[in-house]
């Protein structure tokens, strides 16, 4: 066969260009590190590439995400913490001031005190995070939540709270509203209220009692009016007559009706009221400064006093009870937020070593490729040379 | 005797003819097209004589190149496939280039923008997160617009390259043609002209390299070519030229059209192979489907966030403004209407918006749409009024004025997007995070059922006002707006929102009938809402394009891939016809091209007989020397 010249020329420049692009690709390959410099390279795999990128990156966000969540909830635990032990202070004062023997003055003091705490819980449902915003004003993060007129605290803020997205499908609440820590909480024992009526001017105090069998509680205001020292007669408001009993005052007695007990102590007089109301919502503050009345007030005889603190060490057991509730659950959230950055740590490496597998350069086969290419580029060159050099006419003289 | 010298002085001139044949070979052993050259030796008629006939010597019958037109065929076709498979590769390998950075990507700046809105939905009232996320609003929007920038760069220089493309095959054609004179004038002599020939052939070559021809010789020995699907190019001695036509809708986009006989027939549809080809390829499976997808892109990005921007209220407690603007439908006349028919079109429901192009025609008396990039004719509803426009592939189309039995508009639903699309929000207090309106639970409830959210789902829907649902018995519920006027009511299933008006209510726990709930504008206090904003990374990661399959990051992923693929193929298809190429090339040069070393023989065997030629000359000459002497003996 014969061999054109020219072809032998063009074939050999072909291969050796042929070579060296691929010699060039798979230095390129080394030096980036990257298998695929394009999508041409592999279009499967860049779009595989981009997608877990892409997942990636939202990962580390849902990461970030988690991180300012936590420091809200930390700052959320302590504010809970510091009302838990200021509410505990509170009740243990009431628990002083519930001693017949104390004088007038020394209530007042304790008022005092308790008028103080008040203040103090106020400034915690007030509190901040870093950048001042409202840690219980919900949506309103930041215009303060809780105002104090007098004795009466309101809030203001906000009735739900924003959410933080802390993976791809989960989103916790960042916080509490003010209104589900301090003040949507159940007045009385929760089912109902107790009071002593306030002209009573007999001694006898009534226990913020207890629900016994809650399917005949019928929800009514009833009066307990005693007819005389040793008598009551229970009505509804409706002014029929629920049930009648005796009384000796020297023991004291529970009394009940419709499913509900309450115990009665100490000397009533005729014509004495005490009225079981259905519950409505207290709040922490109300509580508190409804204590800070009841002991700074010079007129209220010692059944009314007894009544009262009862009324509010049950109320105040019941905000104890709430915040311990919502501790728990701002503990969970925290919980929740740990497991799933770990999950979304452990998923990170995951990530980055499947980016790496599809995307990064295999050294040790690029390393060998080149090399093999070399040797072959080298051959090529090497037998070209040598090659171009014969031509008959050498011979020909 | 005299035979003896003029036998020899016939081999003395052959063997010098072929010698400088041989020489001819040589010299040419490197240019490009040139057919190796054989002189053809026969041996001259011979004498009669008694005993027979005797040779009178040789001639140099004829000198003939190597050529073989089915090899000279296969260099040509796969040229052309090579060629043209290597400009799309180049073309699309463009759009790749762009398109593939995975770390600067489209969808990493997607995936950048909803992580700003993570951020701020985090801390709503972050004025560094805000302003974070409106830099990466931008950084999205640069992106879209310098993608669409190059795009139309790269179909600018494209456009230039069929312009230069246009005028090289025009240059061959008129040489092929004048060589084709000159050789049908030559080829009368009876002999071929080699010279003109190898010329003709190299012209032919190069022309494949522009577009796919075909070739058909004619008797007189000149070559008629053939382009597309057999329109003549060259017949004989006259060329018809190509010219570039501006497009019928885009004048920006040239068509190609062959000339002559007063009208210019379009041919741009059946131009195929070489450069040409490559090109016309490139823009129609790359240029335009990549722009026409970076613009879906484009408008299921603003179409999405301007809705919930709308859907929320902004630091100001004003309702949300949209956060981008985006170019509208491109609608382009045909430029040959004779109607006065004018189309307003605008874009529908996201999920049925395709990135292809639509032609509107009116045939029959009826306007027919076609999807262009599938051929398939899509089925209308409407009748194009104002009133009711024409709905189809998510555009609604108006038509006005009267149109002409085949007027015809084409339709870029998403083509122009991307250009247009650019950040609206000038502060970073307009991000609407928070809801526009908020719900609040009646204070005489008695009932378990708290407010979980309220919003607003179709801000084009929604009345703003304040509407209060109304429990009944069996969970039934009225919805009345503060007129007192009903509008809505139903049976509230737990879990399910109440809907009216464009807006929704969610509850948790069990309504008791007399309970109220009101939905109203939200309180602007509320700057640590930051509802909307996660309403709006759920809106941006749901499959809300083509048909409800696509998320707007998948379909820029699919993009990436896409043009992967055609580049990849190209490349590949590049890369095989050019091994084919090679390979052709090479068999016809070992058929065609010259060998140095059989040249070297050749012209060592020709110097020999030449050599014992002019021996045989001076044989004869002592011949008559002896034949005098004896005779003078």
């Amino acid at each position: 066969m014969t061999i054109s010249t020219l072809t032998f020329q063009t074939n050999a420049l072909n291969q050796l260009e042929a070579l060296e692009t691929a010699l060039s690709k798979t230095q390129m390959q080394l030096s980036s590190g990257k298998r695929i410099q394009t999508a041409a390279d592999d279009p499967t795999g860049m779009a595989q590439v981009n997608q877990l990128n892409m997942e990636l990156s939202a990962s580390q966000q849902y990461v970030s995400n988690g991180n300012l969540a936590t420091a809200n909830l930390n700052l959320e635990t302590q504010a809970l913490t510091d009302a838990t032990n200021l509410l505990q202070g509170a009740r243990d004062l009431a628990v002083e001031a519930n001693n017949a023997s104390l004088s007038t003055t020394q209530r007042q003091d304790i008022a005092t005190q308790l008028n103080q705490q008040l203040q103090q819980l106020v400034a915690i449902g007030n509190r901040t995070d870093s950048n001042g915003n409202y840690l219980f004003g919900g949506y309103s993060s930041s215009s303060q939540p809780f105002a104090q007129s007098g004795n009466s605290v309101s809030y203001s803020g906000s009735e739900q709270v924003s959410q933080v997205q802390i993976s791809e499908n989960q989103r916790i609440s960042a916080g509490d509203t003010g209104s589900s820590v301090f003040m949507n909480l159940p007045a009385g024992n929760g089912t109902f209220t107790t009071a002593a009526g306030a002209a009573n001017t007999g001694g006898a105090s009534i226990s913020p009692g207890t629900v016994t069998s809650p399917s005949q509680w019928v929800p009514d205001t009833y009066t307990i009016t005693f007819t005389d020292a040793t008598d009551y007669t229970v009505t509804n408001s409706g002014g029929a007559t629920v049930t009648t009993g005796t009384y000796d005052s020297t023991k004291g007695g529970n009394i009940s009706f419709n499913g509900i007990q309450v115990a009665v102590s100490g000397p009533p007089a005729s014509g004495d009221t005490f009225t079981v109301a259905p519950a409505g919502q207290s709040s922490a503050f109300a509580t508190l400064s409804g204590l800070v009345s009841t002991l700074s007030s010079p007129t209220l005889n010692a059944g009314q006093i007894t009544t009262q603190i009862n009324q509010a060490l049950t109320q105040i057991d019941g905000a104890l009870n709430n915040l311990g509730n919502v501790q728990a659950s701002v503990g969970g959230r925290l919980n929740a937020v740990t497991s799933s950055q770990s999950a979304a740590q452990s998923r990170q490496t995951d990530l980055t070593t499947q980016v790496s597998n599809i995307q990064s350069t295999d050294y040790a086969a690029a390393t060998t490729q080149l090399s093999s290419e070399e040797i072959t580029l080298q051959a090529a060159e090497q037998s070209y040379a040598s090659l171009a050099k014969l031509s008959l006419f050498n011979y020909v003289s | 005797m005299a035979d003896l010298l003029s036998t020899s002085v016939s081999g003395l001139l052959a063997f010098q003819q072929a010698l400088d044949v041989t020489s001819n070979n040589i010299a040419n052993a490197s240019t490009p097209g040139y057919s190796v050259e054989t002189a053809n030796l026969a041996e001259a008629l011979g004498q009669a004589t008694n005993v027979g006939f005797i040779g009178s010597g040789v001639d140099v019958q004829s000198i003939t190149r190597n050529y073989n037109e089915y090899l000279a065929l296969q260099v040509r076709g796969s040229q052309a496939s090579y060629s043209s498979a290597n400009t799309l590769a180049a073309q699309s390998g463009q759009v790749d280039d762009m398109l593939s950075d995975s770390g600067t990507g489209l969808t990493a700046t997607l995936q950048s923008f909803v992580n700003s809105l993570q951020s701020v939905a985090s801390a709503p009232t972050s004025a560094s997160a805000r302003q974070a996320l409106l830099n990466q609003a931008h950084a999205l929007a640069q992106q879209l617009n310098s993608y669409d920038s190059q795009i139309s760069q790269f179909g600018s220089q494209l456009e230039t390259q069929i312009n230069g493309d246009v005028s090289q095959v025009n240059s061959i054609t008129a040489n092929i043609a004048s060589l084709n004179q000159q050789i049908a004038a030559e080829s009368t002599s009876g002999q071929t002209p080699n010279q003109l020939m190898d010329q003709r052939d190299l012209l032919i070559d190069q022309l494949s390299k522009l577009v796919s021809v075909k070739t058909a010789t004619e008797s007189n020995g000149s070559m008629d070519v053939y382009i597309g699907t057999g329109q003549a190019l060259v017949t004989g001695g006259v060329a018809r030229k190509l010219i570039t036509t501006p497009g019928t809708y885009d004048a920006s986009e040239v068509g190609i059209a062959i000339s002559g006989g007063g009208t210019n027939a379009d041919i741009t549809p059946e131009i195929s192979g070489g450069e040409l080809g490559g090109l016309l390829s490139a823009r129609s499976q790359v240029l335009d489907p990549a722009r026409n997808a970076i613009g879906q892109v484009s408008v299921a990005v603003a179409t999405i966030v301007n809705q919930q921007q709308q859907s929320g209220m902004d630091l100001s407690g004003a309702q949300g403004q949209p956060m981008f603007t985006v170019g509208g439908v491109q609608t382009l006349t045909a430029s040959d209407n004779t109607g006065s028919a004018a189309l307003s079109v605008t874009r529908g429901a996201l999920s049925a918006l395709t990135s292809d192009d639509y032609k509107l025609q009116f045939t029959g008396g009826a306007w027919q749409l076609t999807d262009v990039t599938t051929g398939q004719s899509v089925a209308m509803t409407g009748n194009g009024s104002s009133g009711t426009p024409f709905q189809a592939a998510g555009l609604s189309i108006v038509t006005s004025g009267t149109p002409a039995n085949g007027d015809s508009f084409l339709i870029q639903p998403t083509a122009a997007a991307a250009a247009g699309f650019s950040v609206a929000l000038t502060s970073p207090a307009q991000v609407a995070a928070a809801s526009l309106v908020q719900g609040t639970a009646g204070s005489a409830n008695t009932g378990s059922a708290t407010v979980s959210g309220a919003s607003v789902t179709n801000p084009s829907t929604w009345v703003s006002g304040t509407y209060t649902v109304t429990f009944g018995a069996g969970n039934s519920y009225t919805v009345k707006n503060s007129g007192g006027t009903q509008v809505g009511s139903g049976t509230y299933t737990s879990g399910t929102p109440i809907t009216f008006q464009g807006a929704q209510l969610t509850l948790t726990g069990a309504p008791a009938s007399g309970d109220t709930f009101t939905v109203g504008l939200n309180n602007p206090a509320n700057t640590g809402d930051n509802s909307n904003l996660l309403a709006m990374t759920d809106a941006l990661a749901a499959s809300a394009l083509n048909g409800g399959t696509t998320s707007v990051t998948g379909a820029a992923n699919s993009l990436v891939s896409q043009i992967g693929v055609i580049t990849q193929q190209a490349q590949n298809n590049a890369t095989a016809q050019q091994t084919v190429n090679q390979d052709a090339t090479t068999a016809r040069n070992n058929a065609s091209g010259v060998n140095l070393d059989q040249e070297a023989a050749n012209m060592l065997r020709y110097q020999q007989a030449y050599q014992a030629m002019a021996q045989v000359i001076t044989a004869s000459g002592q011949m008559f020397t002896s034949l005098i002497s004896a005779i003078q003996g």
